[in-house]
């Protein structure tokens, strides 16, 4: 208990980092709201006109100044107004996070039911040639690029067969299930290949490990059948370290997939952010990074305790 | 095992194939035509805007007084009518009666007057500003006609006006500063829903005075992927779309189902020299640099011979045979030599800068150009910036060289006046003037015969492409890609999605 | 020598190091400019050329060769993913040491802010930091290594704080050991294991980054060649000349694959109980 608020505690330090960090980071790339709207025509303001757009935009005190502001308004729960959207951050970024969320999920799905089995099976024969093919095929997993998956994916489907799931505008999942699922299934491969080729792996080592257990062997010169021995012996003790690795992963995922949701056309966080920084929309950048960092330690925490709680040899709160 | 891990792909790869063509039906309403771009809107306000995705919507929302036809003619829009006063001092404007702003209210010559007024104050920020400052004070005798006085001759005055920048916003609006936040104009369609970067969708707007739209309505998904927006048109899944890239767009023609609109457009490929910065002050360098680039050669490569070489006047009315300008046939030779005269025999090195997909060709340009003076002994340094990182360098001057597709307009004077005049608001950005380039714009503005206008313009590139501040290398196409059972549709020098309006889908 | 003998007899550590070793060959005759073409030659006639004898991998849109540009290409990639490695590498060290010898307020400290740097989506603080310097070789290696360093110093400060505690770090202590030397000599040779098996790994995860940020244009700048700024510019041709998009993606996905092989034999070798910690 004390633990979980210790590791909470800490949770506000590091978002007020994070967002010090991009609060300054993308003040210092050069271009702003201005020229994002204007391009070059922003050169054929008068200054006159250049400051009552800055005043319009939020961006014509000092950085601390607008630091300040900003900090008080977080105290009031209130990230600020997205210039793009002319909307409440907050708004912007909970509409967004279903579609994240989801896919996420999804993704994490097709890699546990792809790479249990795959590193279960694999580990079962290892060293033999089937081990090997299975580890091969979890390497290329793993070093396939994902926007060159994404893109033989969406070319092979549309040239070749004349079908793709329904691009442009998004289905939420409770309007529209199947269709929702339609758009989803391709991304959700994509970013599930590499997620089960780590999985696979993962499996396939935690597996081994286990397998030359004591407690394992015990089990087996007690006369327990091989499957009994792998399946209720074995595997749950072997799963701890996929768990750690899903949870971490999809920390990740959470974040948005930037490139997959680029060329899937999907409207995640990933993209949200990309394009809040392409058009210097400053609140709508803080707003997403903050909240992808806290939802980032939230899932490390959560891992961590779900890691305890498989595990009774090992206490918390030790380093 | 490996077979059952391909075999579980493969699977839901069938899924997901059957999932999509159950969705399509769904779609698949005649009436309404869906249309996809990968760059979106960045903004309503149509007096701020300038952003090519944001005025090709608010086109169809907005109304100027006037707007220019295919043949860049100036056709009525919202104006049924216009004249000059014989001083050229005076343009005055008999207004549409059926003209009706979307909330019901008739377009009036009050709300004329008010969105001119709104776009020359200067707490609006609106670009466009500097095409109006001639206007010096506007009069509304009844509220059917409007008089602009002007403080100088101005004769590109209404092909500035014909732009969406000008376009008319209720007066009421502006009142209500909401202008930017609610879409009210009296176009062919109205918006009813955007979702910045995602969709819009637009419905008919049934009292336009232009008459019935061919469909009911519009819906734009922005697909960022121009490969991914080819494929959705494979699978009929999009009826009409915009594309930037030659290397997609060139793709269409293949697919049977499909065709590819392009026009050659105002805008132009060009490498701008930085004349404040040394060796590109020295008038012989620059010539070097012309004498040494192969035009045509850049165009072939970076964009497949989309498009055509072309001087610094790309509108067909003004502009002359670009071979007849200063080294538009390469001379190495005379390059070397041109050189070797400015003392530059061995060379130098400069920086060209470049923005990422703006255009999609920039980088191959940018690679071609390198490649061509390298044979004169100059080394360029290629950087690619993300598009505002580019935009803040080149507004600054900082950059000896650049690679840029800078925008056309239906007037030369309205196109270059802000680069190649004295008081040009770019003049940072150019770094090059003369008396004769001043002169010539000054000589152009004032000319209301059309005959006359041209050869003055004529002169004006004659001697542009002879002190070579810029490159100026080729103008390329606007493409829009189509189903083929989409009607009606005539793409514009301009790029105006404008003609959407009467298209049609057959069954 | 002794590892280099044991890579040598584990399977999966021949082959990787193989292909590793390969890839440095030719990223080394790329270097000396002992490529068939030269890669930056445009050959113009030639554009977009198939594979033929003459030019093995094709051509691309400017008609240079690819073969020579993946050789040059693999060199870039490989000196981003190596600098920023080490970057990554010594910043993680002696950030992790820094925090476990010092202890409290300013271990509290350091991994405070590796936890700022970690709760960034890595994509998108390459992508700010590549925003504010500029893009190109150097800024990559800057911006992939800090995304990475976080990592190793979590895996240097763990290890390190439990060495620490054990009785022969005091012990040579007492004997009046100065404390670098401690540091090094104890701590170090202890961490080589674990920092081994995580270098090979993160070559790999580099080479990935690298292609992701050329891929949005952030990356090496033209005309040099990198495996993802060839991958990335095959985007909008990979219908009218798939070997542009075929041949580096090939590349690329061999070259980890060679890591990971590697990394994975390094494991078995140097630490057989590693496989549950580095999990």
């Amino acid at each position: 208990m004390t633990y979980l608020l210790r590791r909470l505690a800490v949770f506000p330090l590091v978002l007020i980092g994070v967002s010090i960090v991009v609060f300054v980071a993308i003040r210092m790339v050069p271009g702003d709201a201005i020229t994002a709207m204007l391009g070059t025509e922003a050169g054929l303001l008068t200054p006159q006109q250049r400051a009552a757009l800055a005043a319009y935009f939020g961006i014509d005190q000092p950085w601390f100044v607008q630091y300040g502001r900003w900090l008080l308004g977080l105290l009031h729960g209130d990230l600020g107004i997205s210039t793009t959207y002319g909307r409440p951050v907050l708004d912007v970024i909970l509409e967004r996070f279903p579609l994240t969320l989801e896919l996420a999920l999804l993704s994490m799905l097709i890699a546990l039911v792809v790479g249990v089995p795959a590193g279960v099976f694999a580990a079962t024969r290892n060293e033999k040639l089937s081990d090997l093919g299975v580890r091969i095929a979890a390497m290329i997993g793993q070093s396939t690029p994902n926007f060159v998956l994404a893109l033989l994916i969406i070319y092979t489907l549309s040239a070749g067969f004349g079908v793709l799931p329904a691009m442009g505008e998004f289905a939420p999942l409770w309007q529209d299930p199947l269709r929702n699922l339609g758009q989803l299934i391709l991304p959700a491969i994509t970013l599930g290949f590499a997620f089960a080729a780590s999985v696979t792996r993962i499996s396939r080592s935690a597996m081994l490990d286990v397998l030359s257990d004591d407690y394992v062997r015990t089990a087996r010169s007690k006369g327990a059948s091989a499957r009994s021995v792998i399946w209720r012996h074995a595997l749950p003790n072997a799963l701890i370290p996929v768990v750690t690795l899903s949870g971490i992963e999809f920390g990740y995922l959470l974040g948005g997939a930037v490139i997959v949701e680029q060329i899937y056309a999907l409207p995640g966080l990933g993209r949200l952010v990309l394009d809040a920084i392409l058009q210097r929309d400053y609140a709508l950048v803080q707003g997403c990074v903050l909240f992808i960092a806290f939802n980032f330690m939230i899932v490390n925490l959560l891992v961590d305790l779900a890691y305890a709680a498989l595990d009774p040899r090992i206490r918390l709160g030790e380093n | 095992m490996v077979k059952h891990l391909t075999r579980k792909l493969v699977s839901g790869m069938a899924l997901a194939a059957l999932v999509g063509i159950a969705a399509a039906p769904l779609e698949a309403s005649a009436a309404t035509l869906h249309m996809a771009w990968a760059q979106d809107a960045t903004g309503l306000d149509p007096h701020k805007q300038t952003a090519f995705s944001s005025l090709r919507l608010l086109e169809l929302v907005y109304e100027p007084l006037v707007r220019v036809d295919a043949s860049l003619k100036i056709v009525p829009a919202i104006a049924d009518s216009w004249q000059f006063s014989a001083d050229g001092k005076e343009l005055s404007f008999k207004l549409n009666p059926k003209a009706k702003f979307q909330n019901g209210a008739a377009v009036t010559s009050a709300d004329v007057k008010a969105s001119f007024e709104r776009i020359l104050d200067e707490k609006t920020g609106a670009a466009a500003r500097a095409n109006f400052l001639s206007i010096a004070s506007i009069d509304t005798p009844d509220p059917a006609s409007v008089v602009f006085h002007l403080s100088q001759p101005d004769v590109p005055l209404l092909t500035a006006m014909s732009d969406v920048n000008a376009a008319i916003v209720p007066a009421s609006e502006i009142a209500a500063g909401s202008i930017g936040t609610k879409a009210i104009g009296s176009g062919p369609f109205k918006l009813d829903k955007w979702d910045p970067n995602a969709k819009e969708v637009l419905s008919a707007n049934k009292d336009w005075a232009g008459g019935a739209t061919g469909v009911d309505g519009i819906e734009i998904s922005v697909l960022p992927d121009e490969t991914a927006i080819l494929a959705a048109m494979r699978t009929k899944q999009i009826d009409f779309a915009l594309l930037n890239d030659p290397l997609v767009a060139t793709l269409v023609p293949k697919e049977a189902s499909l065709q590819l609109n392009r026009v050659p457009v105002l805008a132009y490929h060009v490498l701008q020299l930085n004349p404040s910065r040394k060796p590109m002050t020295e008038l012989k360098v620059r010539q070097a640099i012309s004498c040494a680039i192969d035009r045509q050669e850049v165009l072939d490569t970076a964009s497949l011979g989309e498009g055509k070489v072309t001087g610094p006047l790309t509108i067909p009315s003004m502009a002359t045979d670009p071979g007849q300008l200063f080294c538009y046939k390469r001379d190495v030779e005379k390059a070397k030599k041109l050189m070797a005269e400015a003392g530059f025999a061995d060379g130098f090195s400069a920086t060209v800068i470049g923005a990422n997909g703006e255009p999609p060709t920039a980088a191959a340009e940018a690679q071609v150009i390198q490649s061509q003076l390298a044979e004169i002994g100059v080394k360029l340094d290629i950087k690619m910036m993300e598009l505002n990182v580019y935009v803040d360098a080149w507004l600054k001057g900082d950059f000896d060289m650049a690679v840029a597709l800078n925008g056309g307009r239906a007037d030369p004077y309205t196109m270059y006046n802000r680069y190649w005049t004295k008081a040009g608001n770019l003049q940072k950005v150019a770094n090059y003037i003369d008396d004769t380039l001043d002169s010539q714009m000054q000589k152009g503005r004032a000319e209301t015969d059309p005959e006359k206008r041209k050869a003055i313009f004529a002169e004006f590139e004659k001697h542009i492409a002879e002190v070579s501040p810029w490159i100026w290398l080729y103008t390329s196409y606007s493409y829009t890609a189509q189903q083929k059972n989409v009607a009606g549709f005539v793409p514009t020098p301009t790029g105006t999605l404008f003609s959407l309006s009467k298209v049609t889908i057959q069954q | 020598m002794r590892i280099l003998k044991a890579i040598f007899a584990h399977t999966s550590g021949r082959i990787g190091g193989f292909i590793v070793g390969l890839y440095l060959l030719l990223a080394m005759l790329g270097l000396f400019g002992l490529t068939p073409h030269n890669p930056l030659t445009q050959y113009r006639v030639d554009r977009l050329h198939a594979p033929s004898a003459a030019y093995w991998m094709g051509t691309d849109l400017f008609g240079r060769d690819v073969a020579s540009r993946l050789m040059t290409g693999i060199g870039q990639s490989f000196t981003v993913a190596f600098f920023s490695v080490a970057f990554a590498t010594l910043a993680g060290t002696v950030l992790g040491l820094a925090a476990a010898w010092f202890g409290r307020r300013w271990d509290g400290l350091l991994m405070r802010i590796m936890d700022v740097l970690l709760a960034f989506p890595a994509i998108l603080l390459a992508l700010l930091i590549v925003a504010v310097a500029g893009p190109g070789t150097w800024t990559s290696v800057l911006a992939i290594g800090i995304v990475y360093t976080p990592i190793f110093t979590r895996v240097v400060r763990g290890p390190a704080l439990s060495l620490k505690a054990r009785e022969f770090v005091d012990a040579a202590r007492t004997f009046g050991s100065s404390s670098g030397y401690i540091l090094t000599r104890h701590l170090l040779l202890n961490l080589v294991a674990p920092l081994t098996v995580q270098v090979t790994l993160a070559l790999a995860w580099a080479l990935l980054t690298e292609a992701g940020l050329s891929f949005l244009g952030l990356g090496t700048q033209p005309p040099a060649a990198s495996l993802g700024l060839m991958l990335s510019d095959s985007r909008n041709l990979m219908e009218t000349a798939p070997w542009l998009m075929i041949f580096p993606g090939i590349a690329i996905m061999i070259s980890i694959l060679g890591f990971n092989l590697l990394g994975d034999a390094l494991r078995d070798i140097l630490d057989p109980k590693m496989r549950r910690a580095i999990a």
